[in-house]
């Protein structure tokens, strides 16, 4: 396999875009990538386009060629990936590989959702298409709810209390007040996190990563490429994929998901390094409970100890290892196709070290990216070029 | 009561369904067949806000129960989420369209 370099990034704010058409948005931070990288784009050999729901929630499919027709690409392979929230992450994967293998020598992953003109009830139903739904779905279950059924056993078994995962919302919340692209950046403290509604006990309002609107794009080459390049490249360690249980009756712990656990030993086995070699995280924080159990499955924090980790302010930029300073999904956003290209936009910037909310001498970042109940998981180890 | 749960006629496998093949050895020999609805509560949340085809039965309770029988079952609890607690005696007391509703083992 060849050394891979993300050569160019784009991505759109992540928050509510009602007037912009979805290939429009994926369009808009495509086309940045391709700039910023300095590459003709009539080079891009693959396009891999992440989405979940643009069918349900827009009436729109094709996808993946509508926005190559309107970036000017050559007529080349073009591919929409799904795997629910892990979509964006497994577009990402595939423009590797193609990149890797030397099947071309530039790739495009891009990854949109729209998701904010839609009522709750459609976008959960919409969402719900995630779930096993001739098992789990036939009950009421919902995204939110599979989150509550894990923080119940996390706060039994490891005595998890409401103060540790009010820290993990706080934290940020604040870090997307830095972020430009975020959603909702703002400071809480742990009463208004108790005041807000409940929405599946014991996960409230606060808890939950809100809907979302926004693109994100990543334009990839050979190492080779690297003198032609006008942005400052970043390279890619590793990225893994892996495949969990579909159903909650396939879940044996509903406190941790094999599939991350798996995916990060595959990626660091892939980079030669170990967790403790990471210097940053962008992981996947689509409720408050899942950034511990994500922490402690990632291997950067020993099991059962995530909520302490956070509280103790271990997480935060400054902290012994630094966990979603982009904001996360929480404050960010979720845009559910573009969230794992968007987590490796953020990490690009912090290794270039032009990030808003920069971790110092950042050097290695890792992303994680899971989908469904589990059911897929992408973990990708990126370095800046001269560590 | 009973639920209804696929046994695989190879190797004796039971699986709460639906499923195409075994699990535990793919064999397409899948039979419906009973199990006894007790078990024990693994988790349980309060759904308040539910997607549309359950939206006017809100708010309600979802609970993981392990069979005794061996299997995890995704089901309701009936009545609220008072006095739960892990590892709870549950039961089956009511079917919905496959959906199983559980309630505190009566001792």
């Amino acid at each position: 396999m060849r050394q891979v370099l993300i050569a160019g990034i784009g991505s759109t704010p992540f928050g509510r875009h009602s007037e912009i058409a979805i290939q429009s948005l994926a369009i808009r931070a495509a086309d940045a990538a391709i700039r910023e990288s300095g590459i003709d784009r009539k080079q891009v050999g693959a396009l891999y386009l992440g989405n979940f729901v643009s069918g349900p929630l827009t009436g729109q499919e094709v996808l993946a060629g509508l926005v190559a027709d309107g970036l000017g690409l050559g007529q080349i392979p073009c591919t929409k990936v799904e795997g629910a929230c892990a979509s964006g992450g497994i577009a990402f994967r595939h423009a590797y590989l193609a990149v890797a293998s030397g099947m071309c020598d530039a790739a495009l992953a891009v990854g949109v959702e729209k998701m904010t003109h839609a009522d709750t009830a459609t976008t959960t139903a919409a969402l719900n298409c995630a779930m096993d739904n001739r098992s789990d779905g036939i009950s009421g279950l919902t995204f939110p709810g599979l989150f509550g059924l894990a923080w119940q056993i996390h706060a039994e078994r490891y005595g998890t209390s409401r103060d540790q995962v009010s820290a993990v919302v706080s934290k940020n919340k604040a870090n997307g007040l830095l972020n430009p692209l975020a959603q909702m950046g703002a400071n809480v403290g742990a009463d208004q996190i108790l005041q807000s509604p409940l929405i599946c006990d014991p996960l409230r309002l606060y808890d939950c990563c809100p809907t979302s609107d926004g693109a994100a794009a990543l334009l990839l080459v050979a190492a080779d490429k690297r003198a032609e390049l006008a942005s400052s490249p970043v390279a890619v360690m590793a990225s893994a994929q892996t495949r969990g249980s579909a159903r909650i009756a396939g879940h044996p712990d509903l406190c941790t998901f094999d599939a991350t656990v798996m995916a990060a030993q595959a990626a660091y086995a892939q980079a030669g390094i170990s967790a403790k070699d990471v210097d940053f995280v962008e992981l996947h924080d689509c409720f408050s409970i899942a950034e511990i159990i994500d922490t402690e499955d990632l291997g950067i924090v020993p099991r059962g100890h995530g909520g302490g980790y956070a509280l103790e302010g271990r997480t935060r930029v400054g902290g012994d290892i630094p966990v979603n300073p982009s904001g996360g999904l929480l404050s960010k956003g979720h845009p559910v196709g573009a969230t794992g290209l968007g987590q490796i936009y953020e990490s690009v910037l912090q290794l270039r070290g032009q990030h808003p909310n920069q971790v110092r001498d950042a050097a290695i970042g890792l992303t994680h990216n899971l989908g469904g109940t589990g059911v897929a998981c992408t973990v990708n180890i990126l370095k800046r070029i001269d560590a | 009561m009973h639920i209804k749960v696929l046994r695989c006629e190879s190797c004796g496998t039971l699986d709460p369904g639906p499923r195409d093949l075994c699990a535990a050895c793919q064999s397409d020999k899948l039979v419906l067949s009973e199990a006894p609805g007790a078990g024990a509560l693994v988790s349980w949340t309060t759904i308040r806000r539910a997607p549309t085809r359950f939206k006017g039965q809100a708010p309600y309770v979802v609970a993981v129960v392990k069979l005794d029988a061996g299997l995890i079952i995704t089901g309701r609890f009936s009545g609220t989420e008072e006095n739960l607690r892990l590892d709870l005696p549950v039961e089956a007391v009511s079917e919905d369209e496959g959906a199983y509703t559980f309630a505190e083992k009566a001792s």
